[in-house]
């Protein structure tokens, strides 16, 4: 699942690049996002995915590894968890960048999700819409984090 | 496989709504099982306890009052496709429960369960919408009345609060000169769009007094479209046959289609338009 998202946020691009790093106030925008932990500050990092749709509950302890950085530009990345109880896997791929325009920054990323195992049986679309609708609140709960604080 | 769970064995509805609420997510209402014990058996659930309502009393029962058809939440689907009452004030609820799921999956599966469970692929909350049904939840001191249009929430989601019990269905038998038709399009058991139409038409037939139209199994829940209905509803039955491929796209955007195995979002949307005039000109020919 390929997911595309772009948010125009009221800040300059150095105040946006900051914040992603600050990974204590970035995880708070990650919807179902807890107990994030720096392994190697810049490359390696964890934390627990919980996400639910109706009775259906996963938790996902995941690495985060950072592979590409372009200082203030771009970020690569990759996420794998698993959820034992369930037997399901999560794989992400990210790729975020940062475009100046004018007063604001534009933040874009491109998003690749897969969900392997048996929460698949929930059915692709219920899963794809779900993923849909994090990645929506994750780039406007960073909007409204940033703008909040200029 | 299952895991273990300790099965409660409640009496009345009050037993089961402290039961919820004492429990909270670690316990589930069971009754027919047809989707709950599938879903557990596969580990996608867990539940330290179920709570079989099976028990209670009153309220797999069918009755006539008043213009309202009262339905008992425990009530199976084959009890509905056999009910007398349904067959004869809600024939289109008849029909479709004929045609629920499989035989061994309407011996058992209640209609409360269908409801509760939310699963999006599901026939009965669709008709329920277009026939403007009403839900009853029922607590320890407190019992409400809920339209079905916003009791579905989203997919495997209702707006019932987590100690609440759904009892009843509420169904109000159609009036004077009506037409109810429910059609679905899917792969085997599974339907991939459904759509349900009720109308009401003046007393010589020529325009549409009342039309409620519902879309759903495309998207995440079942929805009923005013904006379409709005393109029939007191207009002429020429006018509004006229605008059906209209009220078809707008009914299509509200169903939130998703792509998956059984259809891309387009190609739903289109049957949505398809089910649509179809249904209209079943509903109207009961006129």
């Amino acid at each position: 699942m390929q997911f595309e998202k772009q948010v125009e946020i009221l800040a300059p691009k150095e105040k946006v690049w900051n914040f992603i790093w600050d990974v204590d106030r970035f995880i708070a925008c990650v919807p179902g996002c807890k107990e994030a932990k720096t392994i190697e500050a810049g490359k390696l990092y964890s934390a627990t995915m919980i996400e639910k749709v109706g009775p259906f509950r996963v938790e996902f302890p995941t690495t985060i590894e950072v592979l590409e950085r372009e200082e203030w530009t771009r970020i690569k990345a990759q996420a794998s968890g698993v959820d034992n109880k369930i037997g399901s896997r999560m794989k992400l791929s990210l790729d975020v960048n940062l475009r100046e325009q004018g007063e604001k920054t534009v933040l874009g990323f491109v998003a690749g999700v897969d969900i392997l195992g048996k929460l698949a049986a929930l059915g692709h679309g219920i899963i794809k819409r779900k993923a849909d609708q994090v990645l929506d609140e994750f780039a406007q709960a960073v909007k409204k984090r940033l703008e909040g604080d200029s | 496989m299952l895991r273990r769970f300790r099965l409660e064995e409640p009496q009345s509805v009050t037993e089961v709504s402290e039961l919820l609420g004492r429990f909270g997510e670690s316990a589930k209402v069971y009754a027919g099982g047809t989707e709950l014990l599938l879903a557990m058996k596969e580990g996608l659930v867990q539940y330290e306890r179920l709570i079989n309502v099976k028990n209670v009393d009153g309220l797999n029962q069918v009755t006539a009052d008043n213009g309202t058809i009262r339905i008992g939440a425990l009530c199976t689907h084959h009890q509905l496709e056999t009910s007398s009452v349904v067959k004869q004030k809600l024939a289109a609820l008849a029909r479709l429960e004929q045609n629920v799921a499989n035989v061994r999956v309407r011996q058992v599966g209640t209609l409360g369960g269908n409801l509760c469970f939310a699963e999006p692929h599901a026939d009965p909350g669709i008709l329920l919408l277009a026939l403007g049904a009403n839900m009853i939840a029922e607590r320890t001191a407190s019992k409400r009345e809920i339209s079905a249009e916003v009791f579905f929430v989203d997919a495997y989601e209702t707006c019932l609060e987590a100690d609440e019990v759904l009892t009843e269905i509420r169904v109000p038998v159609p009036e004077g000169k009506s037409g109810v038709a429910y059609l679905k399009f899917g792969y085997l058991e599974r339907p991939s769009v459904g759509v349900a139409v009720a109308l009401r038409v003046d007393g010589d037939g020529k325009s549409i007094e009342a039309a409620k139209i519902a879309v759903g199994c495309a998207g995440p829940a079942p929805k009923r479209v005013p904006e379409a209905e709005e393109l029939t509803k007191g207009r002429g039955v020429d006018e509004a046959k006229t605008n059906l491929s209209k009220a078809g796209e707008i009914a299509a955007r509200a169903a939130q289609a998703i792509s998956d195995l059984h259809g891309s979002q387009e190609y739903k949307e289109h049957i949505v338009g398809v089910l649509l005039k179809r249904a209209f000109q079943n509903a109207l020919s009961q006129c």
